[in-house]
């Protein structure tokens, strides 16, 4: 599946009006803000379509998933939004996992617990909220929520050291700009150990650089950690191959559209992560060019001073001189 | 004392909302303590065992409650079994330090709820370290979610 779709849900109470645009969103927040209640509702529509009080409106099917049999029910569905509601287990299992790559369906996970197994996105984390009372009725009206805003931090940034998930090209990129400005820079392999580094080190001026189209399953204990400390920010692009397409250095009559609404240009089955996209993208437009990329090893084209300055002008806030 | 294991683990009770389904007395909910977190958390209002007034489903029974509530309201009334708690927002943080106040709980917790900045008694049991501030709750327990 690709593209956002628009749910809507209510009944003579309740309305909820939301977009899904990628393969997984998880719904999170307080209790009694409506998420149970929301696939409550999904549920009752689908199951009785014919003589239910609730009003499902989407233009691809849904569908709700839970218990031993999950893999049975996925097996059935295709082209779908499928709902999740906590207390199903299986949600954490490198089985789901892996069921789920193989489907063409947009899931919508409802828990507060970090899904390692599954690359989400930072953005695609939501919470529910009453915006109030919706038309002549007594009806509430709920809609989703960023739970992590896109502009964290206003301030400009000047770290001492910048850390990287990455240890491909990414690393190699940052490393080269931080050795010219005399910052320390290092990698960290991987991004569960992200908040390790971070609470064995004290109040360092630091920066970290993730991928925010896959650390979505981080994202709660290290803003938690770094909530308590000064000097640390995070940031993140969809992935270091979104940045480079995002600087302009790659010309391609297609790119500005990508760029503009991924979701229409990402098919779910094909890339489980945006951030694979958009590596696929990055080696597709710049092959047998000056600036053909590899992921593992940095073209050196990408150091030159005005490579650099392209893409380093596109990390707002953020100083490395 | 409120005691947290972080992480899987073996003998807690997952599904918090179906054990409550066959499992809540009627007595549980006209408890006065318990109307006062069903207030607080759902903003309902217990009418009697059976009956609550939800502002937004309207007369619902306990198995209408949030999932929150009934997993607050299992800690309270089965003191020897562990639950769930990661099917808690932060609203219900100081419920479960209130209700182990007097008595000792252990819930079992996947994720890190906020229970504030400080002035809290928590034991850790994975590490068996007892913690009092956010600072030291976040950097002990987030290494095992």
């Amino acid at each position: 599946m690709k593209g956002k779709h628009r749910v809507i849900v209510s009944t003579k109470r309740l309305k909820y009006d939301f977009e899904i645009r990628r393969n997984i969103t998880i719904i999170q927040g307080d209790s009694a803000t409506g998420k149970t209640t929301l696939v409550d509702m999904i549920r009752e529509a689908v199951n009785n379509p014919s003589g239910a009080a609730v009003d499902l409106v989407c233009d691809k099917k849904c569908f709700v998933l839970d218990g031993t049999l999950w893999k049975e029910q996925l097996a059935a569905v295709s082209d779908s939004i499928v709902f999740i509601d906590e207390g199903n287990e299986f949600i954490k299992t490198i089985e789901f996992s892996k069921f789920i790559q193989n489907t063409d369906n947009y899931y919508v996970i409802v828990t507060r617990e970090s899904l390692p197994a599954l690359p989400y996105s930072v953005e695609e984390i939501y919470g529910i909220k009453t915006s109030g009372k919706y038309g002549r009725l007594e009806q509430k009206f709920n809609e989703f929520y960023r739970i992590y805003g896109a502009d964290i931090y206003k301030g400009s940034i000047n770290p001492d050291i910048v850390v990287t998930e990455d240890s491909n090209s990414g690393y190699q990129f940052f490393k080269n700009i931080c050795d010219d400005a005399h910052l320390r820079c290092e990698s960290l392999n991987g991004k569960s150990n992200i908040f390790q580094y971070l609470n064995s080190h004290g109040n360092e001026n630091t920066l970290v650089i993730v991928d925010g189209a896959a650390f979505g399953s981080e994202m709660h204990r290290v803003t938690e950690l770094i909530s308590e400390k000064k000097g640390i920010a995070i940031y993140l692009p969809e992935s270091f191959e979104w940045l480079v397409l995002l600087s302009g250095i790659v010309r391609n009559s297609m790119l500005n559209s990508i760029l503009e609404s991924p979701s229409d240009f990402i098919e779910s089955k094909e890339y489980f992560s945006w951030e694979r996209f958009f590596t696929a993208v990055l080696i597709d437009m710049t092959k047998d060019s000056y600036l053909a990329y590899k992921k593992k090893n940095l073209n050196s084209a990408y150091l030159t001073d005005t490579v650099k300055k392209a893409i380093l002008e596109k990390m707002n806030y953020i100083n490395l001189n | 004392m409120l005691k947290i294991f972080y992480g899987d683990m073996k003998e807690s009770i997952y599904n918090t909302a179906s054990y409550f389904k066959y499992d809540y007395e009627d007595d549980w909910i006209v408890d006065p303590f318990v109307k006062e977190m069903i207030y607080d958390v759902d903003k309902s209002v217990v009418l009697d065992s059976g009956v609550i007034d939800s502002p937004v489903l309207g007369k619902i029974p306990p198995t209408g409650l949030s999932g929150g509530v009934k997993t607050l309201i299992l800690v309270k009334f089965e003191k020897d079994k562990i639950f769930n708690a990661s099917t808690c927002g932060d609203n219900c943080a100081k419920w479960f330090l209130k209700i182990a106040e007097k008595e000792d709980r252990t819930i079992n917790l996947h994720h890190l709820m906020d229970f504030g900045k400080e002035g809290f008694d928590i034991l850790i049991l994975n590490t068996n370290q007892i913690v009092h501030t956010k600072m030291e709750l976040v950097s002990i327990a987030g290494e095992f979610v």
